[in-house]
């Protein structure tokens, strides 16, 4: 395990982005003990307009709270994709939806694709395929284990069972389309 | 009785909410306003569930004259807005100053002038917050650079303003407002917090602005027993309109004097890596974290850099700025504006050391390179 991870989940606005990494900044520091940053970038518009969150998880205190150098990227959206695309580095990921980006570029960053939105469909309900992407990211990285962010949906969705319920669907959905890189 | 160390992962908005209630405030007024709305939101939820009252008010004035009022009637109270609502707070603002009735503003600074970009951060307001408002005046601004801050500079914040009566401005940013992250949220010590001084003399005696042994003159509360006269006009002791020049000489002294005289206790700095420094980055706010992160970088170099944070912006830190200048080569201050600490700091710069600014006004933060290039530029000014 790295002692920085520093993760960027974009997509355009309302795709549920920011809900997702508070998932994962929560799980890190309520579940594991560390250190997280969440910071989010939008616009004024409410949706559809390009978004992202940049997390940071670390063993020690975090400073800057911005990604400077991106671990694993997250691209739910074609304008997305194409921001990170040619940014990133080697030793970097790059994981995108197949369902909505379909116009595909060489990169330096290995890319793996996965149609969560098709996937969060045929679950009942397309908001969760940023559920679905995460749980991918999880198996895939390692960053976290599957308990920490299974409890932070728990946590987080405690008076709504039944969209609890949903969410769980969708995270072990997604650990259980990708394999350990 | 510090105990009970709760880890939680919260927003800065959102601590600076629970940090107004865990120092007393059970009164909030204000109108929503990016990227500050959350705090609205938290309080309209929280306040009633606390016994308080939440207003959704007109506008910004109405929002200052609500706290104003409701702080006179004896609930720390306050409010929370961005720049275009905090410019319309500054006449009330003033009502504040002159009937010195406590309450606190919260600031979260975003990118301007006027509506600007609302959800981009900025530091445009530092000035803004000590003058913005008219006529000499004192004021106490206190500024976040974490989200723990939020939490226990918030309480500090209504401690300074139940203290000297006085408005205390909160000037947190989009950054640190918006940022969430792990904090350590302990149960406040009741004895850590404070309430205004009431008065004990007889009510006939009573008089709102008779300046007691601490300074400051105790506050009764509307409805009580003592007749509380506040008004925004020059006035005597008693709270009744006075135009004699020496009058007028007291009281508008009084106002800058109950805030810089006691300096010592309201200066709150932050000291990273100073001891052996050859340079220093003097911050506020959301650059804090930039700079932090540069010394982090430039140490593995060799390089001694030290940060001295401000905490408390005004009234100005001159003795502890003073002291880093006299003792390091040269200083770089990185601001999201176009130069307003870097002012003051050139004010207090006896020794003539080369102080250059990192100034960035296009919506983004500043990255921690960009202040390591200035310290490099500053290096090269000593060869």
């Amino acid at each position: 395990m790295k002692d920085k991870y520093q993760i960027v989940l974009s997509g355009v606005g309302g795709q549920g982005l920011i809900a997702c990494g508070s998932l994962v900044a929560e799980a890190a520091i309520i579940y594991e003990d560390k250190y997280a940053t969440l910071t989010s970038s939008y616009g004024v518009e409410t949706r559809g307009t390009f978004t992202k969150s940049d997390i940071i998880i670390s063993g020690k205190e975090i400073f800057y709270p911005e990604v400077i150098k991106e671990d694993i990227v997250l691209s739910l959206a074609q304008v997305a994709y194409d921001r990170y695309i040619d940014k990133i580095d080697s030793d970097a990921i790059l994981i995108y939806d197949s369902s909505l980006v379909t116009q595909i570029k060489d990169s330096k960053a290995k890319q793996y694709g996965f149609p969560f939105t098709d996937l969060a469909r045929e679950l009942g309900n397309i908001t969760v395929a940023n559920v679905i992407a995460l749980g991918a990211i999880i198996k895939m990285s390692g960053i976290l284990s599957q308990e920490s962010v299974l409890n932070a949906i728990k946590d987080k969705y405690e008076e709504k069972p039944k969209v609890m319920e949903l969410n769980t669907k969708a995270l072990e959905k997604g650990l259980e389309i990708a394999a350990i890189i | 009785m510090k105990g009970s160390n709760k880890v939680r992962f919260m927003q800065g908005n959102e601590a600076m909410a629970e940090g107004a209630f865990a120092a007393g405030a059970r009164f909030y007024a204000g109108y929503p306003i990016t990227p500050s709305s959350e705090i609205a939101e938290i309080s309209a939820r929280r306040l009633p569930q606390l016994g308080g009252v939440y207003v959704q008010m007109e506008d910004e004035l109405g929002s200052m004259a609500a706290i104003i009022g409701a702080s006179a009637a004896g609930k720390k109270s306050f409010t929370a807005t961005s720049g275009p609502g905090f410019s319309l707070m500054q006449e009330n603002l003033g009502v504040a100053v002159m009937a010195e009735v406590p309450c606190v503003i919260i600031n979260v600074q975003r990118s301007g002038p006027s509506t600007g970009l609302a959800t981009k951060p900025a530091q445009g307001d530092f000035m803004q917050s000590r003058w913005g408002t008219h006529g000499d005046h004192g004021i106490i601004v206190i500024s976040p650079s974490t989200v723990e801050d939020c939490y226990y500079l918030m309480i500090k914040a209504f401690n300074f303003s139940e203290k000297y009566r006085t408005p205390v401005v909160f000037l947190a940013d989009e950054i640190i407002g918006h940022l969430q992250e792990r904090v350590v949220i302990n149960d406040i010590d009741p004895e850590d917090i404070v309430t205004r001084e009431l008065p004990s003399c007889d009510p006939e005696d009573y008089k709102p602005f008779e300046i007691g042994e601490s300074g400051i003159a105790p506050l009764a509360y509307y409805g009580s027993e003592y007749i509380v006269r506040l008004t925004s006009s020059t006035h005597d002791e008693s709270g009744y309109s006075n135009s004699k020049p020496e009058n007028a000489d007291k009281f508008i002294r009084h106002y800058t004097d109950k805030i810089e005289k006691n300096k010592k206790d309201i200066t709150i700095v932050r000291k990273y890596n100073l001891e052996d420094a050859d340079y220093a980055i003097i911050t506020f706010g959301c650059t804090t974290r930039s700079a932090l992160e540069a010394v982090e970088i430039l140490k593995a170099e060799g390089k001694k850099v030290g940060i001295l944070q401000l905490v408390t912006l005004w009234p100005f830190a001159d003795d502890e700025v003073l002291e880093v200048c006299n003792q390091v080569k040269g200083v770089v201050v990185p601001e999201l504006n176009l130069g307003q600490l870097i002012r003051e700091v050139e004010r207090v710069n006896k020794k003539n050391i080369p102080i250059v600014g990192v100034n960035k006004v296009n919506s983004l933060s500043i990255h921690p390179n960009e202040i390591i290039d200035k310290i490099r530029e500053v290096e090269k000014c000593q060869r």
